[in-house]
């Protein structure tokens, strides 16, 4: 019967331990990722540049930080371009027909899978499957809000700061494994003007920043920039999947 | 106290139990996890479809007015993008089918009190507005003398010729500076500008008050994606300016800037608000920090933007 009475006692003791565990979420953070959420919603085609510095794991070194430079184009729910230079080499993604296209014009060759109809559908398959991350696709999301605040323990808007000599609302957060933190831009279109991360769980706390310039909100593209024509000489590969990696 | 073995073995499988159920079901397919498009990535949409989306919340709005079809002066790049919510294409077309937060705002969670002043929600109301307290206000005219009046150096100079003031109104939906208003349109959006917070609903500028909304003059600065219906393109030299409102814009290639009246630039309509200085024998008028020199312009009535010092 002690014994018993332990168990239960110790087993409320932990779940209450786990309730009690408080979070901040500020409703102007919320707002205003809402709002960003909205305007992102109504575009119908839209271009953004993204500079991006992310830290990678060096035996010897430690974090070297590496960067790259993104054009990513969006035509409907179902095209895509996204044309990169930077330390990996140059390499375009493109989107369209249900057909994911990567070509890399530094080694001429190219890997195209079948994949699902709609850009964050194939988006978010192909990252699972493959480990691909792609640059800004995270503000794509529809339900993109909710699932921060599904994750965040804070969330919080810190006020009014310049990225690119530009007015943005800085909101920070943080969850289980890493901290965030945001600049909208306090304009008439709230688009992402930066982004931060903090990988807290992982060594040395890697960072990933990227920076988003020259939005273009609702350009007509012509269908053709989504198309891929495969080069004279390249040669096809396949996408390995990231469950048969070594 | 010593733990039998057969008690540490039991409470060591419940907490196993117990973080398995706890630890939630997500999808880390960026960098961030999102659980909320489970299983809606594997479902094959059409193109076509019409997506569910909720009315627009008061947490989801706060975006720029309509843009209206108003012919773009010749200066502005024709391929200029600019963001029109009422032509919009069908929902089905939005890059990413459509903002879809539906989670509840008010969640059981602590919230802290940030430093930065809060903007009012704006209530979404039929409730009555409040006239300007300022329409009846009786105008007296200010006498200076041995006043230099500058015109601008390139523009044509307009001579001066008097013509009583009759304030202007721009619609229904716009307001003069000192209007109360105790709700907004649901159109409204908020911006901040040099710490201070700003509502703007088709041409006209707010800020929060006891009780509701009081109209501004419009922050030089400023950014808004589109101006209502009537805005007039006004030519200075070789630069052309947007008039709406008492306002002065220009056109940038997300929208429009509030800037400083151009001296030299010629209106048609100055609206309520404005009061009249007698500046050498003249009668000027003085409106939003900016003087107006009654002028006619192609055989009509107007004013012409003067510097005085």
């Amino acid at each position: 019967m002690n014994k018993k009475l332990f168990l239960i006692i110790f087993i409320c003791g932990f779940t209450t331990h786990i309730k009690a565990q408080s979070s901040t979420i500020d409703t102007v953070a919320v707002s205003i990722l809402d709002n960003m959420s909205a305007m992102i919603g109504d575009l119908t085609s839209c271009s953004v540049t993204v500079n991006a510095n992310y830290d990678v794991h060096n035996q010897e070194l430690g974090l070297v930080k590496r960067s790259n430079e993104s054009q990513v184009f969006l035509q409907g729910p179902d095209k895509l371009l996204i044309r990169s230079e930077g330390d990996k080499g140059d390499r375009d993604f493109y989107y369209a027909d249900n057909i994911l296209t990567y070509y890399s014009p530094t080694r001429n060759h190219f890997a195209k899978i079948e994949t699902l109809p709609t850009t964050v559908g194939m988006i978010d398959t192909v990252s699972k499957q493959y480990g691909i991350l792609f640059p800004a696709a995270d503000f794509l999301y529809p339900g993109f809000v909710d699932d921060i605040l599904a994750d965040a323990k804070n969330l919080i808007y810190l006020g009014i700061t310049k990225v690119g000599g530009k007015d943005c609302f800085h909101i920070a957060g943080t969850t289980s494994d890493k901290t965030f933190q945001f600049w909208i831009s306090d304009d008439a279109f709230s688009l992402p003007a930066k982004l931060v991360i903090v990988y807290t769980k992982k060594d040395l706390n890697p960072q990933y920043e990227a920076v988003y310039s020259d939005w273009k909100i609702n350009p007509v593209f012509p269908d053709a920039l989504f198309k891929f024509n495969v080069p004279p000489n390249a040669m096809k590969i396949k996408f390995v999947p990231v469950s048969k990696r070594k | 106290m010593i733990i039998p073995f057969k008690i540490k073995f039991t409470v060591t499988i419940y907490l196993l139990i117990i973080v398995a159920v706890i630890m939630p079901q997500v999808s880390s397919a960026q960098r961030f996890s999102h659980p909320t498009n489970e299983g809606r990535g594997n479902v094959k949409q059409s193109a076509s479809a019409q997506q569910n989306h909720p009315a627009a919340s008061p947490a989801t709005t706060g975006r720029g007015n309509v843009r209206q079809s108003a012919p773009a002066p010749q200066s502005r790049p024709a391929a200029s993008p600019t963001f029109n919510r009422s032509e919009a294409q069908p929902p089905s077309r939005s890059i990413n089918g459509g903002s879809q937060n539906f989670g509840n705002r008010n969640v059981n969670r602590s919230t802290t009190v940030n430093a930065t002043p809060r903007p009012v929600e704006p209530k979404r109301t039929n409730a009555p507005v409040i006239e300007n307290p300022r329409a009846k206000e009786h105008r007296s005219t200010t006498v200076r003398e041995n006043v230099n009046v500058y015109h601008s150096s390139n523009i044509q100079s307009h001579p001066y010729s008097y013509h009583p003031y009759h304030p202007s109104s721009w619609g229904a939906s716009w307001h003069p500076i000192g209007f109360i208003a105790v709700t907004l349109a649901r159109d409204a959006f908020i911006f901040s500008l040099a710490n201070r917070q700003y509502y703007y609903n088709e041409g006209v500028y707010y800020q929060p008050i006891s009780g509701g909304y009081t109209v501004v003059s419009a922050p030089v600065g400023a950014v808004v994606g589109s101006l209502p219906d009537g805005y007039e393109t006004v030519q200075v030299g070789d630069d052309y300016f947007y008039y709406y409102g008492g306002t002065f814009y220009i056109g940038l290639d997300q929208g429009y800037q509030v800037v400083d009246a151009p001296t030299g630039a010629i209106v048609m309509d100055i609206p309520d608000g404005a009061t009249q200085q007698n500046i050498n024998g003249e009668i000027y008028l003085f409106y939003n920090n900016t003087y107006y020199e009654p002028v006619s312009f192609n055989g009509q009535d107007a004013y012409q933007v003067v510097q005085v010092n």
